[in-house]
């Protein structure tokens, strides 16, 4: 049984069309990002997946029932939407107290996740004098009280800092390791590169892509990098080849539909000194902006 | 539901709105007690009979018009509250059954309110009594009586925390909803109940105040002699029925809203 699954969700807001018609499925113990342009309707799904928002048509499920019908839910799902959702005059214990209280979870998990958080030194302080990084952590805090099986991420790196983001890599990977279930919304393709294996697109609110990451990346294509103090002139015969081809800084071409040795023939051919020549992967953020681009809305 | 009761009430426990607004009710309660208690039987304008009578210590000792409107303003933060600074998210992740969140809110604004207007009663009580005393007058006023005044304060706050918080959940932009409350108190209940004595005492704010022994005004308009008081079971009433319709108006309407 998938873990998260969207069947035909659609959503409108008004004469916008948030979520089109979207189904996918979150296979369990699998790291999923989950990406999208801003209002390609990321956030209203994350929210129609935890009963926030009403489907006008379609069914949201996880471990195939509602969130609403999950018993024991917030053992079973954890889950951060927004950094501001805090009272500013309630503590960081405190907040987790009530979060605790209204779940009933045990109060001893609450040093347990503040403790998972980097959050120990900051217990007393009040949530208005947080910064938006803390905040994060706090969110993530509060998803992680009732140790979670699956864990719904809504942008969780917004306000954190390098060291920040670099934590939140390793807690992904950790909650990862342990079998857990997690689908995370995030702008920082990077990230998503390093942390997930498996990524959903939408675009417009209609699913463009559901697969591996590998995948995706695949699917766009490999790049050949050369540098040549003749670029010009290996751009032409490139293109006369019909390669396509890009002129980067530094004397170099990127090319595609071309490999190395078509390029490094070409430039032999001609006399053309090449003074370096690579295979480039495409990364997700690549592949990002391809898929996106082709479905018609610039990156 | 248990679980969401112990969460509300944690939460009142937890910042210090709810205390804040307590200890503004029973601030402004014990400065009109005394200026009306130190005026009693001047006929200074707005000046209030003589201890020595009975209509002046009832009035004295019914200084709770303000902590009524107080206990109905915190009704309405415990709901527009969680809007305000967007923590219904988390709520409605806890406890997705929304008739139940509004319901836990009622029932912790309830005994919240209760417990200001207990606290605002007492000290207008002690202040009344403290003055009659101290300048020789007999109590002109039976306990029973007193009590009654005092239970009054108490339920009638309560109750019109429970409406306010239905209030705050039918609008739930907090500054609108506080403006709201005193605009109805003020403006609507004065009006109507000035010129529509019979209907009056079924206005919510006006039931509550007679049901604490509010004539005066305590810190709100004064209720025009010509409005016979419900009994208090019917005064209870009245606000109970207030409380019930705001919440199921705003569980049928802005309850059912996406949270987004």
């Amino acid at each position: 049984m998938a873990a998260i699954e969207a069947r035909q969700l659609s959503k409108r807001f008004g004469a916008v069309t948030a979520v089109d018609g979207l189904s996918f499925q979150v296979a369990a113990g699998t790291v999923t990002g989950f990406l999208g342009a801003n209002g390609a309707g990321k956030t209203t799904t994350l929210r129609m997946l935890l009963g926030l928002v009403r489907p006008d048509s379609g069914q949201a499920v996880i471990w195939g029932q509602r969130y609403a019908g999950l018993g024991e839910r917030r053992r079973k799902v954890g889950a951060v939407l927004e950094a501001s959702g805090l009272h500013p005059g309630r503590t960081v214990r405190d907040h987790l107290r009530v979060r605790c209280a209204a779940a009933g979870i045990a109060r001893p998990r609450i040093d347990a996740v503040l403790g998972a958080t980097g959050l120990g030194g900051l217990a007393g302080r009040r949530a208005g004098s947080l910064s938006l990084g803390e905040r994060q952590r706090l969110g993530l805090a509060a998803a992680l009280l009732g140790d979670p099986e699956v864990l719904i991420l809504d942008e969780p790196g917004n306000g954190l800092d390098p060291a920040g983001v670099a934590w939140l890599r390793g807690l992904l990977r950790g909650l990862a390791g342990e079998g857990r279930t997690v689908l995370v919304s995030s702008h920082l393709l990077a990230e998503v590169a390093q942390t997930s294996s498996q990524v959903i697109v939408i675009d417009r609110g209609r699913l463009i892509f559901s697969g591996p990451v590998s995948q995706l990346t695949a699917a766009t294509g490999q790049a050949v990098v050369v540098r040549t103090p003749r670029a010009a002139e290996l751009s032409a015969a490139l293109a006369a080849s019909g390669a396509a081809v890009r002129e980067l800084a530094g004397d170099r071409l990127e090319i595609t539909g071309a490999g190395t040795e078509q390029a490094a023939t070409l430039a032999a051919a001609r006399g053309l000194p090449v003074f370096e020549i690579s295979e480039q992967a495409a990364s997700l953020e690549d592949a990002f902006l391809t898929l996106t681009a082709t479905q018609g809305r610039p990156g | 539901m248990n679980r969401q009761l112990h969460a509300e009430f944690l939460k009142l426990r937890t910042t210090r709105t709810a205390i804040g607004l307590a200890g503004l009710a029973v601030a402004v309660t014990a400065l009109i007690a005394t200026l009306e208690s130190a005026t009693a039987g001047t006929r200074q304008a707005m000046a209030i009979p003589s201890l020595a009578t009975s209509a002046g210590l009832r009035d004295a000792l019914a200084s709770t018009g303000f902590a009524l409107i107080a206990a109905a303003v915190l009704g309405t933060m415990i709901t527009s509250g969680e809007f305000r600074h967007k923590t219904a998210t988390g709520t409605y992740l806890d406890q997705p059954g929304r008739g139940r969140v509004l319901a836990a809110k009622a029932i912790a604004a309830a005994v919240a309110g209760a417990l200001l207007g207990l606290a605002a009663a007492a000290t207008a009580t002690a202040i009344g009594l403290g003055f009659a005393v101290a300048r020789g007058y007999p109590l002109t006023l039976p306990a029973a009586t007193i009590a009654r005044y005092g239970a009054g304060a108490t339920i009638g706050a309560g109750l019109l925390a429970a409406a306010g918080a239905g209030a705050g959940s039918l609008i739930r932009h907090q500054a609108a909803v506080i403006i709201a409350v005193f605009a109805w108190a003020f403006a609507v209940e004065l009006i109507v109940g000035g010129t529509a004595t019979a209907v009056a005492p079924y206005l919510p704010y006006t039931a509550a105040a007679m049901m604490a022994g509010v004539t005066s005004g305590g810190g709100m308009p004064p209720i025009p002699s010509a409005v016979i008081p419900l009994a208090p079971p019917g005064g209870a009433g009245v606000l109970a029925g207030a409380a019930v319709l705001l919440a199921a108006v705003a569980a049928a309407t802005t309850v059912r809203r996406d949270i987004t």
